[in-house]
């Protein structure tokens, strides 16, 4: 979908170039360009709903500039956004322009989804007519799973028969409607029932999760910031799995078309399941105010550095970069 | 007779306890949830206080740990001569820290210490799973292409075979792994040919007292 999204002095990312794979993880310290790289995502739908900008920028150079390419079908169109400061940005601009790809490009950009679950949100209820689509903070998580379980079956089963594998301490998923209003429980193997308020960070996160991964009309891309956050660490191969079954739907089974996934992480353990593909990870660093991003993969002595250490731990002693600075 | 485990991942976890229970020749139960580490540094790094847990907190016998070769030497029957350590050994080296770690454990539980039971997989445990479907995988071809410089394969074309997949979702990865070591359930002889770093495996399996 994306291929590369270039930075000219936007934020941190004063003159960087990142290339994006099917699948994303973008690892580094706080203030490193990671949720920069999200925003400038969320950025481009924002834009790709309004008219594209003719004739010549009417910025002053030297400002914000974020300059997209695509894969194919899209390949050799590129979209750059204009901005007036790092928090507005009011141009878009393709190239070549009048692009005929631009039409269905742009519907594709218009699902963009961005996501910073909060697992406060989740636990609430929704109205039912909230459904469909889950909200960037996952409030209406309850809707979605009553939407699921009514205009898609198929996929509502096999999200509960993932969840219940995972977490086999329940044997249900409960989604229970009262006047349009609707809100959802995980059933014990001892009976009763634990109501959404009730449950664990880390179940709340996986059913999220989970509503995204067999969402039967997923987006094109999918960003998730912290995507470790609330899980145990021995739960965290399960949540890459539901990544996976996004952006490499053929690895399981499936014959739709891939998600592409930008994702976030401080968690060395979710970083260590990234050994065998680290062209998937991102490392985001910042050199005083100024951020950089590299793949893991352009790293010319990673396969000796792995055999005497785990990736986590490699990225946490700071050999790989993306550490905090010190004084 | 109860065993633990100590392995990189719940796939190989499933897998090796029906490989034990294929050298026992009965099943077998095992302190659960299985023991993790997340690769071979670490794997080295915890053995010392998974044995001492095991021996002053638990009732288990005996410690089945298997780790991957990746490109380190393979354990030989010279590495097996009285006192011999090859320090680029991973068999060599897990049952060094066997043996520095209980020596200085006082007896516990009624036993003297916790036995071990210590395989290395060449070069990847996917290897021991092909065995009986793909001739050519076996731990003298992976030798020999070490010694020729042209390894047979990788361990990245290992899991394709076994997974079919380089990106299996974890109960995809169990399926295939039980499917595959199902060979070896009744006889486990011929991994244990073609792969002497299972025989060493089942070697001290059998060297448990009362095991079968
Ligand atoms: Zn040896």
């Amino acid at each position: 979908m994306i291929a590369s999204i270039a930075f000219r002095n936007f934020k941190a990312l004063r003159s960087t170039r990142v290339a994006l794979a099917p699948f994303n993880l973008v690892i580094g310290p706080n203030g490193s360009g990671k949720t920069s790289l999200i925003e400038a995502v969320m950025r481009l739908k924002t834009l790709s709903k309004l008219p594209v900008a003719e004739g010549e920028p009417r910025q002053k150079s030297g400002g914000p500039e974020i300059e997209f390419t695509f894969n194919a079908p899209h390949d050799g169109l590129t979209a750059r956004l204009g901005c007036i400061s790092d928090s507005v940005c009011d141009t878009l601009r393709i190239s070549p322009a009048h692009a005929p790809g631009w039409p269905a490009l742009r519907a594709d950009l218009g699902g963009l989804r961005s996501y910073a679950l909060q697992h406060e949100a989740m636990a609430g209820g929704a109205r039912r007519d909230d459904g469909a689509e889950l909200s960037p903070s996952g409030h209406n998580l309850a809707a979605v799973l009553a939407h699921l379980r009514d205009a898609a079956p198929a996929e509502y089963a096999a999200l509960t028969a993932e969840l219940l594998r995972i977490v086999p301490e329940f044997v249900g998923l409960e989604v229970r409607e009262r006047a349009g209003e609707v809100d959802f429980g995980l059933r014990l193997a001892e009976g009763g029932t634990v109501p959404a308020d009730e449950l664990s960070q880390g179940s709340l996160y996986l059913v999220a999760v989970l509503a995204l991964a067999f969402d039967p009309e997923p987006p094109c891309v999918l960003c998730i910031e912290e995507i470790d956050r609330g899980f145990h660490p021995r739960s965290l191969r399960e949540v890459r799995d539901a990544l996976y079954r996004l952006s490499h739907p053929q690895a399981h089974g499936l014959s739709r078309r891939p998600v592409q996934i930008i994702t976030t992480s401080h968690s060395p353990y979710f970083i260590d399941l990234f050994r065998d593909h680290p062209d998937e990870v991102i490392i985001s660093e910042k050199h005083g105010r100024a951020a950089q991003f590299a793949r893991l993969s352009d790293r010319a002595d990673l396969a000796d550095l792995l055999g005497g250490s785990t990736l986590g731990d490699l990225w946490f002693s700071g050999i790989l970069g993306g550490v905090p600075e010190e004084r | 007779m109860k065993l633990a485990l100590l392995s990189e991942s719940l796939v190989d976890e499933t897998a090796l306890r029906v490989l034990v229970a294929a050298v026992v020749g009965r099943p077998l139960k095992f302190a659960s949830p299985g023991f993790r580490a997340r690769g071979w540094p670490h794997v080295m790094q915890l053995l010392p206080a998974v044995l001492r847990h095991l021996h002053f907190n638990t009732d288990a016998d005996a410690l089945v740990v298997v780790a991957d070769s990746d490109d380190t030497a393979v354990h030989t029957a010279r590495h097996e001569a009285p006192g011999y350590f090859h320090p680029q050994c991973r068999l060599c080296q897990l049952r060094a820290v066997h043996r520095q770690t209980v020596k200085n454990l006082a007896p516990a539980r009624g036993r003297e210490q916790v036995l071990r039971a210590v395989g290395v997989a060449v070069p990847a445990i996917e290897a021991w799973y092909l065995c009986g479907r793909e001739a050519a995988v076996t731990e003298a071809a992976w030798i020999e292409g070490r010694e020729t410089g042209r390894a047979p394969y990788t361990r990245a074309q290992l899991k394709l075979r076994v997974y079919g997949t380089d990106r299996p979702s974890l109960p995809h990865a169990i399926a295939c792994a039980l499917r595959e070591v199902e060979r070896q359930r009744h006889d486990p002889r011929r991994l244990e040919h073609d792969f002497p770093g299972f025989a060493f495996l089942a070697a001290d399996l059998r060297a448990v007292p009362n095991i079968h």
